[in-house]
């Protein structure tokens, strides 16, 4: 039984498939006598660059302990699996179960988010989530203010 | 000998005593990347010889699963 770290970006129109995906994958393992320490869902992300022209991905993260053969079984699974356009494995020396630092970035901006949520302020929850400001968004909120004061008239 | 003062460069990575790289830690890695998406050399950032080959392979890690670019031209 060895420690191994699997990454597999999944397609992002699949990513309905990516709780059987985790599922499946933790039964194998599971049934192989292995070991699941970690499984990470980070969600869909933009990639850092297109891959057969797609701009977003969903990722996950998986920490096992497992034999060659389900190793090997997996590995074969993502091979097949069309949705999947991505993965790594990599040995580790131990367990890991500890929150990576993406899925910290992750939760920090899901609970930004739900804080955003409740109180209803447009202008500048826009600003706090994407630094590169659209200039569409822009023209939009221009719009917006000039019917506000239109009805201020 | 040098007339401008240089600001001493230090191993980061040496000073807070990292045991591994993280190819996950993505705000890391892209200050040890140029803009143009190339592994800025160890003797320009000070890194250690131990932490500069584990920082270029946690990179090269990262650009696969294009959680950074290889480069500033892609598209």
């Amino acid at each position: 039984m060895r420690h191994y770290e699997i990454v597999f970006l999944v397609h992002p129109d699949q990513s309905e498939q990516v709780p059987g995906m985790v599922e499946r994958y933790s039964s194998l393992i599971k049934d192989g006598g292995g070991n699941i320490h970690r499984v990470e869902d980070w969600g869909r992300r933009q990639l850092a660059y297109p891959i057969n022209k797609i701009h977003k991905a969903h990722y996950v993260l998986m920490n096992i302990e497992c034999s060659k053969e389900v190793l090997e079984e997996i590995n074969t699974a993502f091979r097949f699996n069309d949705a999947v356009i991505r993965n790594m494995v990599m040995g580790r020396k131990g367990p890991e179960t500890e929150d990576s630092p993406i899925m910290k970035l992750e939760r920090e901006s899901r609970e930004r988010k739900v804080r955003d949520d409740v109180p209803v302020d447009l202008s500048d929850s826009d600003d706090d989530d994407d630094d590169d400001d659209n200039d569409d968004d822009d023209e939009i909120d221009d719009e917006a203010e000039a019917e506000a004061s239109a009805d201020e008239r | 000998m040098s007339r401008f003062y240089r600001r001493r460069k230090f191993c980061r990575f040496t000073a807070e005593g990292v045991t591994e790289i993280d190819y996950k830690d993505i705000e890391v890695l892209k200050q040890y990347v140029s803009e143009t998406g190339k592994i800025v050399p160890s003797r320009i950032t000070g890194t250690k010889a131990r932490y500069q080959r584990q920082l270029a392979k946690a990179i090269k890690r990262a650009r696969y699963l294009a959680l950074i670019p290889y480069t500033d031209a892609h598209q």
